[in-house]
């Protein structure tokens, strides 16, 4: 049995074990602290799904909580409902708030980051005062004696010990499929960017509403049993500030970007706080505590488990590299430019309040070729890649992809259609290493037939040689994550992982693909972003200013790159001030000025053109 | 002869001073020091978390009731262990606790812990393995449904219809008994619990009400409400409060120009509201304060003055005992009373014990054979007087020299 099977029998003999503890008549007291452990791992492991995961950091998982609590409290003292019973409605109503709060917040893009987090906090004193002001509730609180607790386990402290591990072990068990999944690895690039991932193929909107969803029902279902627990429900006591403030100290300090970090973090918390309950040393104790809490976030600012991680990473690698399966290559795929008019722009008006940007630019660009769009600043030419790339919807006027429509689309539907970009200034997830930045754009990329082929090409290396063939020459951690990857609708995630390391190979960053992007150099950042795009298998590209800030050889290199992957059939769209590149790359160029085309034509014709060379130019580049 | 008588005279002088001697040191020889293995008090205080700073009048007060009853006879002779935990103002921790002090810790006999939430928290536990537990500070009696769980606090079994009697009797006495009455609260269970109660009784007496208001607990921004209040003007107002609520809820209403005509307050922080120039006259609920009558109780001179000395030591804000310690030491002395009068340690004996006899305390006779297991009602109502609080009603209990004053 290799390690993975060890570790999955040591995870079902410990479920074994701990689900049926009570059978061993423990004293009580094992029983319920280990309940209130199962408790605070359970929730923070459901607020990291949204919050650890995606980023969108709450302050209102009390709300969720909340409500799951009044539900099984009033469902079994004012109508009779079988405690089991009330369960599911605990989970499903907090799900549903949680669903008509996202569908609001989420569409806003100011309301992300400390705003976010403001509102869930206020959605938890709203709701607060709505159970307060309400039967619900009312004020005086819910005494929950009378209601029966079934006889699952030979003591009332032993069924809600199962209750709570029932939970426990579902909440963990959904962050891991969480995180071993597409659903996953969309919230880690939300998390990182959401312009970004949106622009890669994520559908963000549906993803963080999934995420929040389930955060809220694993919160709800364990406040309907904490109701038990607790037995006299008072507002003032469910919807305090310590439980999201506690939540999200255990998911910080355990690693809310892990699966199994917040549960460490909540199982450490909870054991410290009943190490010091002694009367006598109660305030030393919580002072004790806060400066231990301190320090490991201090000492361990991802958390505690990305650092385990990171130590057991660089031991790895002191470790010499098993042999690695050689890439397929890519096959040149070269076709000449067809008369097929794959983007069409008619009439593109893109305003911002009284600002014009775009003022109704009809332009053409056909399958195969390379339009270099120039302009001087101002003109328009980035906003016409945000409105084609959907990160702006379009104020009137039409584009289409392949005869299609696509002009107010949202991005990540742009972007399975076959669309991809890059950015003037490189915006990698930059918690994700160069692989899995590349592996999520090739599962979330194009979804239809790809013009690109497997089989031979070229391959920039170091200092811009190129070659014909290439290897994946990485670290030996690509291997233990290859099973990690999740697995994309008709590719296996192996398959995944070889046309991300290929496309890592072919933009000359081979060797990188464990390193973060803030280990790269400009350079090698620009190309990762060439790499994302390619692994999208798009059929129009669009490069925003790919080339500046390069030197002279690092743009000979990305030219040489830009031919290439023209030559496994993309059309590309490449915004560009440097004009030696444009003339050396375009088929044809288009000139934006004031936010309408200008001139369109051969490069060289284009550049000679006085009115041009007025308005951008200066002096004519060729004489 | 001279000698002799001289001899004579000697020996009277020395057994006279022997006897003397023998007749001041009689209490302590016959009262036997307890002995043998400590009898284990356990429960659990709210030490940390937002009850911090009431529960720590509780831990002073058992400290001083542990060493008065070790200073007698112990439980049975033996002396008491209190095993005090903290439950960091959390029922559910309080839960955990009290199972962990009867499971593994084992201790012989529990201690409610303070409020109400922790309190029913803590009674679930208690009932299931059928410890005897005795509380001070749960002010709805009527969800004391565990049989052997008892007040220490003379609330009576319907503090919401007794209580508000004993306001409006009060009331009848000003010489323009107040014909309307407005009630704000603070949606805090307890408070809400006797507002309610306010409400119905007042009516049922004629007094209208023609507001009533609840807040929430914790509420910082009276300004919206003392408006109202002042645009009912009543000729009385009733407050629900807690902590510094009655004080805010003075201030906004003084920044309106308004001073209400009689105002009472349930449950507020006492130091603050008597030293306040807001307090003057304010009444307020009680059981008992440090002077005559209660003073001469049993005990109470020694306990008030201990009480001063460690609260100033601990550096509380109002060193002064209350209501609020009494509860606790009104705990001890009914544990101790029912343990040595039961001479037993079995739950079942101590309960027993408890629903038959009646128990000297610091707050009077106690009795436990009514509903809920509570006896018969003694709340008081004290008022700021030169900025102290004086016991005003009923008058047989007021401070000596001390009259109610109407506004």
């Amino acid at each position: 049995m290799n390690a993975n099977g060890l570790s999955r029998l040591g995870a079902v003999v410990a479920i074994g074990v701990l689900g049926f503890l009570p059978m061993a008549r423990l004293p009580a007291f094992y029983d319920s602290f280990l309940y209130l452990v199962f408790f605070w791992v359970s929730l923070s492991t459901s607020w990291a799904l949204l919050s650890g995961f995606a980023g969108y950091f709450s302050l209102g998982h009390a709300a969720f909580f909340g409500v799951g609590v009044y539900v099984t409290a009033d469902l079994t003292t004012k109508f009779g409902w079988p405690f089991l019973a009330t369960l599911p409605v605990a989970a499903a109503l907090p799900a549903l708030l949680a669903l008509g709060v996202g569908a609001i917040v989420f569409r806003l893009r100011r309301l992300r980051g400390e705003l976010f987090a403001l509102l869930t906090l206020s959605v938890t004193f709203v709701i607060a005062t709505i159970i307060l002001n309400t039967p619900i509730d009312g004020g005086g609180g819910i005494f929950m004696s009378a209601v029966p607790l079934p006889n699952l386990m030979p003591t009332p402290t032993g069924t809600i010990y199962l209750l709570g591990f029932i939970l426990c072990v579902a909440s963990l068990g959904i962050a891991w499929k969480v995180v071993h999944s597409r659903l996953g690895m969309g919230l880690f690039a939300i998390h990182d960017d959401e312009d970004v991932a949106e622009a890669k193929g994520v559908p963000t909107l549906r993803y963080k509403l999934i995420a929040f969803a389930l955060s809220a029902a694993i919160a709800g279902a364990v406040g309907g049993v904490h109701a038990m627990y607790v037995g006299f429900i008072t507002v003032s006591g469910t919807f305090e500030l310590t439980v999201p403030l506690y939540v999200v100290l255990m998911s910080v300090l355990g690693g809310a970007r892990s699966w199994f970090g917040p549960a460490i973090g909540a199982a450490a918390i909870t054991a410290l706080l009943y190490a010091f309950i002694s009367g006598g040393e109660a305030m030393v104790g919580r002072a004790i505590v806060g400066v231990i809490l301190i320090a490991a976030i201090l000492w361990l600012p991802d958390g505690f488990v990305p650092a385990v991680k990171q130590w057991l990473a660089k031991r790895r690698r002191a470790t010499p590299p098993p042999a690695i399966a050689e890439v397929a290559p890519v096959m040149p795929a070269i076709k000449p430019v067809s008369d097929k008019v794959l983007l069409e722009v008619r009439g593109a008006t893109k305003r911002f309040g009284g600002l014009q940007a775009l003022g109704g630019v009809d332009l053409d660009v056909r399958e195969g070729e390379i339009l270099g769009l120039v302009g001087p600043n101002g003109s328009g030419k980035t906003t016409l890649i945000n409105v084609v790339s959907g990160f702006y919807p379009l104020t009137s006027g039409s584009v289409k992809v392949d005869g299609i429509e696509i002009g107010n689309l949202p991005a990540h539907q742009i972007a399975r259609r076959g669309v991809a970009r890059t950015y003037q200034i490189p915006r990698p997830f930059v918690n994700m290493t160069v692989l899995e930045n590349v592996v999520l754009a090739a599962t979330f990329g194009m979804e239809h037939s790809s013009p690109f082929k497997w089989g031979g090409g070229s391959v920039i290396r170091d200092g811009g040689v190129m070659s014909d063939t290439f290897d994946a020459a990485h670290d030996p951690s690509v291997g233990v994550r290859r099973r990690h990857l999740p697995r994309r609708r008709g590719r296996s995630a192996s398959e995944i992982r070889d046309e991300a390391l290929h496309w890592i190979g072919f933009t000359g960053l081979a060797g990188k693909e464990e390193a973060l992007p803030a280990a790269l150099n400009l350079h090698e950042r620009k190309f990762l972003e060439l790499a994302r795009a390619l692994a999208a298998k798009p059929r129009l590209l669009l490069l925003d200013e790919v080339l500046s800030g390069l030197n002279p050889a690092e743009v000979d290199n990305a030219i040489r790159l830009v031919r290439a992957i023209r030559a496994q059939g993309a059309t590309i769209v490449f915004v560009e001030h440097l004009m030696r590149a444009v003339v050396e790359l375009s088929d044809r160029v288009a000139v934006l000025n004031e936010g309408k085309l200008f001139a369109l034509g051969a490069p060289r014709e284009v550049m000679r053109d006085p009115r041009v060379v007025s308005i951008y130019l200066g002096k004519a580049y060729a004489a | 002869m001279v000698d002799r008588v001289g001899a004579w005279r000697r020996r009277r002088v020395l057994a006279g001073m022997m006897g003397g001697a023998a007749t001041l040191a009689a209490p302590g020889l016959l009262r036997a020091a307890p002995s043998g293995k400590p009898v284990r008090v356990g429960g659990t205080l709210s030490l940390t978390g937002f009850l911090a700073q009431t529960a720590m009048l509780h831990k002073i007060a058992s400290e001083i009731m542990i060493e008065e009853i070790n200073g007698r006879n112990g439980l049975l002779g033996r002396p008491v262990e209190y095993v005090l935990l903290d439950d960091q103002s959390k029922p559910e921790v309080a839960r955990s606790l009290y199972e962990k002090l009867i499971t593994v810790d084992k201790v012989d006999l529990i201690q409610g812990p303070y409020a109400t939430a922790p309190i029913l928290a803590a009674m679930g536990v208690a009932q299931r393995y059928g410890k005897v537990m005795i509380q001070s500070s749960m002010g709805i009696p009527k969800l004391q449904t565990y049989d052997r769980a008892f007040p220490a606090t003379p609330f009576g079994s319907e503090p919401d219809v007794t209580y508000p009697n004993v306001i409006l009797d009060a009331m009848a006495t000003f010489p323009a008994p107040p014909k309307s009455m407005v009630i704000l609260t603070s949606k805090f269970p307890s408070a809400q619990f006797m507002a309610l109660g306010m409400k119905a009784q007042a009516e049922k007496r004629g007094v209208k009400v023609p507001l009533y208001l609840e807040y929430e607990s914790g509420n910082r921004d009276f300004g919206a409400i003392a408006a109202r209040i002042k645009e009912a003007n009543a000729d009385f107002l009733w407050v629900g409060s807690l902590g510094l609520e009655s004080n805010l809820l003075l201030e906004a209403l003084r920044k309106l120009d308004y001073k209400p005509k009689n105002h009472f307050h349930l449950y507020p922080a006492p130091g603050p509201l008597a030293v306040s120039a807001d307090g003057d006259k304010a009444l307020c609920s009680t059981f008992i304060e440090p002077d005559e009558p209660f003073m001469s109780r049993p005990g109470m001179k020694r306990i008030a003055a201990e009480y001063k000395e460690k609260a100033a030591k601990a550096n509380l804000p109002y060193p002064t005992i209350d209501a609020q310690a009494c509860g606790m030491v009104a705990e001890w002395q009914i544990l101790e009373a029912a343990v040595n009068g039961a001479g037993s340690l079995e739950d079942e004996k101590i309960a027993a014990w408890l629903r038959k006899n009646r128990v000297d305390t610091i707050y009077g006779k106690a009795r436990f054979d009514g509903p809920y297991n509570h006896g018969d009602a003694a709340q008081l109502i004290k008022q700021v007087q030169n900025k102290e609080w004086k016991v005003v009603w009923p008058k047989e209990l007021a401070a000596p020299g001390v009259k109610l004053i109407a506004s």
